[in-house]
């Protein structure tokens, strides 16, 4: 059971939704006050379930400095807000600070993460921190690992699981994840071959492209494989292909990988597709088969990147071998609707109706 | 192991990607040394560090395609094919400058290369960049206007007014903040209200985006498909590129401002010219002796460029009165 005086991490991510798919797809801007309502409203959420202490990333583009001027003015209107301390990082204003805010949320014992961002954000603290319950709120780009729900309810779930009202067995569930491993060859002086390992939440996809440039994904002739944790027809993003051909829920067991191409001499079908927000593709198919959690899937492509829940970030050549393996219950998360009906089930926001 | 080029331009283009970042960068190291000796007139404010907006941006355009630049426009100029002795003179105040040694660092123009001028005023360039985007509207020929302010100047009325003109008209023009941080001395945490200028765009329905002004692919990718866009009609839209600066904001300036071991960082860490030497030469497309070839050459065009501008002559008295008003 958690501890009575729990500590809540809060990771907003101040950079997603900024990239290039604003202007070749119409995708949404979040604007930053926006983002800081969202945590005002997590932390009146918080408070009201008793939680006094919420330790958040800092940042240097405008979400620290914002709600550092909207504490002030709930203080002076004497709202009540648990006591927010911000991690003692530097920000960078890149990954790295997602990636070392989960780490010291972690080593903090903090009971759960809320999360702000989209699905490159969710990665990116799942990767450091995966075993700390996360709770995603959907703020990025593409979304189909955060669920779309309105902040406080989210922040209420989080509350009653991180101060014990509701058992972990019934508020949290695990969910599956891809890993990837690139190996190349051992350098000089080197005996074992460099290794690099990272993780996607919801699609592992090769790109033919081999850089990294802007990061997102927007273009079909160059997707070579998707490989997918969950494939839900009504998702937005390259989880898509497969849920509009092969829906796989995110608590069924197994994964999807699919080869595509556009050959017509090699794709045996084709799906129309929402690929990211504003992009609705024609995607040609050339193979599909499931993933079985621990078998190691070998990329067959020769040269590219892999790009993670959306974003390219691994590029590799002829002298890589890049596997990508399922993993089933690989982290927590916070089921926001089974807490919510546990605390209607339990009268957990029941109050007297009646003085005493 | 497939030696095929994984980057979306030509190795001739990647070799004058890095050649028109490497003279940038010769070019502002040279200034640095020779203001610091009292040998330029006026104020400089640097460039180094910044490169690959510039060239990342500039790659895309043509002579047609109008910019208005800041009061650190030494690198636009470069990129956008200023000729660096006639920049070089124009700094050092000499007759046969840009503008015949008249307007020094922050007036360098040229606009047979489509730049319209560096600018003094902060801001300044935005409204500019609508007119000329109104021409480039008239003339149908596809061409865009690209102006460049600074976080800081981002705040001035006529960056936002230009925004909504811009916005109202549908105009070719594109608006590109390069965020370094600090406008002069102050921190963009305590200068601006809201610290994100695509969230300015999104206040007048522009797209916006953002990305890292260091890594010269990202801004070029995403520049790439801004001004693809604005040059079919799609309209304006707003660059953040978020990147870093060696120099203070004007040479002589102490930056008390940084933080403890900020400018070792970013030297070591987030120089644009050593990040795309890796990307290119850790991709095998080009070789580290073709890199070095183009820094021996950037580094003997400014030697030139400074012997040629100690060389020429300086205004004089007559000169004062010519090119006060242009006929059109």
């Amino acid at each position: 059971m958690a501890s009575r005086t729990p500590t809540i991490g809060i990771i907003a991510n101040p950079a997603s939704a900024r990239d290039i798919r604003r202007v070749v797809a119409n995708a949404n801007n979040l604007q930053t006050a926006d983002r800081v309502n969202i945590v005002l409203r997590v932390l009146t959420a918080l408070a009201s379930q008793g939680v006094e202490h919420v330790l958040m990333m800092p940042d240097k583009s405008g979400v620290r400095a914002l709600l550092a001027r909207a504490l002030k003015r709930e203080h002076n209107l004497q709202h009540r807000f648990p006591r927010v301390e911000f991690l003692d990082l530097e920000p960078t204003s890149t990954v790295e600070d997602t990636f070392q805010a989960a780490r010291m949320m972690q080593a903090a014992h903090v009971s759960a993460i809320v999360v702000l961002g989209g699905d490159g954000t969710h990665r990116a603290v799942v990767r450091e921190c995966s075993d700390i319950p996360i709770a995603g709120l959907s703020t990025g780009t593409n979304n189909a690992f955060p669920e779309m729900r309105e902040p406080t309810i989210t922040a209420l779930a989080v509350a009653l699981y991180a101060n014990g009202r509701i058992a972990p067995a019934e508020a949290l569930v695990p969910n599956k994840l891809l890993e990837v491993a690139i190996t190349g060859h051992a350098g000089r002086g080197q005996k074992q071959p460099a290794v690099r390992r990272d993780v996607a939440l919801v699609d592992a996809v090769i790109s033919t492209e081999r850089f990294t440039g802007a990061r997102a994904l927007w273009r079909p002739e160059s997707l070579a494989a998707v490989y997918l944790t969950f494939a839900d027809p009504q998702a937005i993003g390259l989880s898509a292909i497969g849920g509009l051909l092969q829906p796989l829920g995110r608590r069924d067991p197994g994964g999807l990988a699919l080869q595509l191409s556009e050959d017509p001499q090699q794709r045996r079908l084709m799906v129309n597709a929402p690929i990211a927000p504003g992009l609705v593709r024609a995607v040609g198919i050339a193979h599909m088969e499931p993933m079985v959690a621990g078998r190691p899937f070998v990329v067959t492509q020769e040269a590219g990147v892999v790009a993670l829940d959306g974003e390219r970030e691994l590029a590799f050549d002829g002298a890589d071998r890049v596997t990508i393996t399922l993993r089933e219950d690989a982290f927590p998360t916070v089921d926001v609707a089974r807490c919510m009906q546990v605390a209607a089930r339990d009268g957990l926001f029941r109050l007297p109706s009646r003085s005493h | 192991m497939p030696s095929a080029n994984p980057f979306p331009l030509e190795r001739g283009q990647l070799l004058q990607a890095y050649r028109t970042m490497r003279t940038i960068r010769e070019f502002e190291e040279r200034l640095h040394v020779d203001f610091g000796r009292g040998d330029i007139p006026g104020f400089v404010h640097l460039y180094a560090g910044e490169e690959a907006a510039a060239t990342g941006i500039m790659m895309h355009l043509g002579d047609g395609d109008r910019i208005a630049s800041t009061h650190r426009g030494h690198g636009h100029c470069i990129a956008k094919g200023v000729d660096v002795v006639e920049m070089m003179k124009e700094i050092y105040g000499r007759k046969g400058g840009a503008c015949n040694g008249k307007g020094g660092s922050m007036h360098i123009a040229d606009l047979s290369k489509g730049m319209m001028g560096a600018n003094g005023i902060l801001g300044a360039g935005a409204p500019l960049v609508c007119g000329a985007a109104v021409a480039a509207k008239f003339r149908k020929k596809g061409e865009v206007a690209i102006s460049f302010v600074g976080d800081g100047a981002s705040n001035q009325g006529m960056f936002l007014e230009s925004l909504n003109l811009a916005a109202v008209w549908n105009l070719p023009a594109i608006f590109v903040v390069e965020n370094n941080g600090y406008a002069e001395s102050t921190s963009r945490d305590y200068g601006v209200a809201v610290d994100s200028y695509v969230d300015r765009a999104a206040g007048f329905g522009l797209p916006g985006v953002t990305v890292d002004g260091t890594d010269f692919f990202a801004v070029y990718e995403a520049a790439g498909e801004i001004i693809k866009r604005a040059r079919e009609g799609g309209g304006p839209a707003l660059l953040e590129c978020k990147m870093i600066r060696f120099y203070g904001h004007f040479e002589g300036d102490a930056q008390t401002y940084r933080g403890p071991g900020e400018l070792d960082d970013i030297r070591a860490n987030q120089d644009c010219l050593k990040k795309f030497a890796a990307a290119v030469t850790g991709a095998g497309v080009i070789a580290q002796t073709e890199l070095n070839a183009v820094d021996k050459e950037a580094q003997s065009l400014i030697e030139r460029a400074v012997k040629e501008a100690k060389a020429a002559p300086l205004p004089t008295a007559a000169d004062l009165t010519t090119d006060v008003y242009v006929s059109y």
